[in-house]
């Protein structure tokens, strides 16, 4: 099939280089004490945070350490009449892994030891990459319940199709069952946290897709850092009115 | 000294023989710099005079407040859930002025209760369940509750319900009078001041 047309536009008429709208607001539950959601075009996640607090299974208490949980959902509704994923729980769990591992990486977890941090994330809509936008919402999940993180990590996804490198696939592109490398950044440090790929790639053009998704990750990463300041001076803005 | 500047993690705030980091920060030992682990205002506090080190500490502020946490020290305010021989179980619901977001159990033993006499205490004349006391925190407890006292003379009982229904009024450090039927019951009861 034929995913970039002649003119080099893709399905759903973006360049090859180019990724989908970001949106994100913060304080979307108003029981978490961090949530966000976030959307990358039509992929749409939804994360909430409720920690540190005590932990509920006693023997699962870390003495130096906080212990960060994770639970990856998908809505029903969130693959409309696409076919359903029949891998079902399995590839929630592998999802849960990846996140709780790519966040308790920047998570400072020694310094809330004997405590827990829940995470909780669902699909309310899914068009591709939705493991990259579960990790930003997580991010600014974290940050809004004020989690002390020594960077934020950001995730994106590039792949390859038509001998393209593709940045941000959505569904159909995903679908093409070509390779999906999703790399997670600690922006700041200039560090990975994250690299999966599925299917088979050159080592050369595979740096480059493995780049195009870096440089995706910083995109998101400003992104992230402006509603995060905006945010945080709406609050302030609040504070000053009421006192 | 107000600085105007908003930090998010990860960000560079500055370097460590300029500052000392503070809350909201933390400091890479490899390269000497302090970078930011929270999103809020970056602030400067003056070291103090008599410091040795005279180096400003440097801070980000959170926007969002915690929950507050009780610690030994101190005074919380909680209602009485369970009284028995030698202990009152009760749930704590402020620290000093705030009130908690999530449970805190806590436990008044017999031996915690009043200041003299420590081995006659008789529980159930000085608590009733739904009781509201104040205590102050002596330890961080068991792994289920709280240590809590109020052997001082402001801390005890400072808000009862009598049989009737109604609340008491203090007439004595160990007595309550209801309104309605005048009858008295016996509580360790609160100056408030």
């Amino acid at each position: 099939m034929e995913y970039i047309s002649p003119e080099g536009l893709r399905l759903d008429g973006r360049r090859p280089l180019e990724m989908r709208q970001l949106h994100a607001q913060l304080g979307v539950v108003d029981k978490a004490d961090g949530s966000a959601i976030f959307e990358m075009g039509n992929t749409k996640v939804i994360a909430a945070v409720y920690g540190p607090h005590e932990v509920q299974n006693k023997n699962q208490q870390l003495p130096d350490q906080a212990l960060v949980r994770c639970e990856y959902s998908m809505a029903n509704f969130s693959t409309g009449d696409r076919p359903r994923r029949s891998k079902g729980d399995r590839r929630a769990t592998e999802i849960s892994l990846v996140i709780r591992q790519t966040m308790e990486a920047t998570i400072l977890t020694h310094l809330m030891p004997r405590t827990q941090i829940d995470i909780f994330v669902q699909v309310l809509q899914a068009d591709g990459g939705t493991r990259s936008a579960c990790i930003n919402a997580a991010t600014l999940a974290l940050a809004d319940a004020g989690i002390p993180m020594c960077d934020l990590v950001t995730s994106c996804a590039a792949g390859y199709l038509n001998s393209t490198p593709l940045l941000d696939m959505n569904y159909m592109e995903d679908s093409a069952g070509g390779p999906d490398v999703a790399v997670g950044l600690m922006t700041k440090m200039d560090k990975l946290s994250l690299l999966q790929m599925d299917s088979k790639l050159p080592m050369d053009i595979f740096e480059t897709v493995m780049q195009l998704a870096i440089e995706g990750c910083k995109a998101i990463v400003r992104y992230i850092q402006d509603v995060l300041l905006e945010n945080t001076k709406q609050l302030e803005y609040q504070k000053g009115l009421r006192s | 000294m107000a600085t105007e500047e908003y930090m998010t993690p990860g960000e560079i705030v500055g370097k460590s023989y300029d500052y000392i980091a503070g809350p909201g920060t933390y400091l890479n030992p490899s390269n000497n710099t302090i970078y930011a682990c929270a999103v809020g205002l970056k602030r400067l506090i003056p070291a103090s005079p008599n410091a040795g080190d005279n180096r400003p500490t440097v801070e980000v502020v959170k926007e969002k407040e915690h929950g507050a946490v009780p610690e030994p020290g101190a005074i919380v305010t909680a209602r009485v859930t369970k009284v028995m021989v030698r202990l009152a179980s009760v749930n704590i619901i402020c620290v000093g002025m705030r009130a908690v977001k999530e449970k805190f159990t806590g436990t008044v033993r017999q031996q915690d209760v009043r200041a003299t006499e420590i081995d006659k205490v008789d529980m159930y004349t000085s608590f009733r369940p739904g009781d509201i006391i104040r205590a102050e925190v002596l330890s961080l407890g068991d792994a289920r509750a709280y240590y809590l006292s109020t052997a001082k003379n402001e801390l005890g009982v400072v808000s009862a319900e009598s049989i009737a229904g109604a609340t008491m009024i203090p007439i004595s450090w160990t007595e309550m009078q209801c309104p309605l039927t005048n009858q008295i019951e016996r509580r360790k009861v609160a100056r408030v001041i």
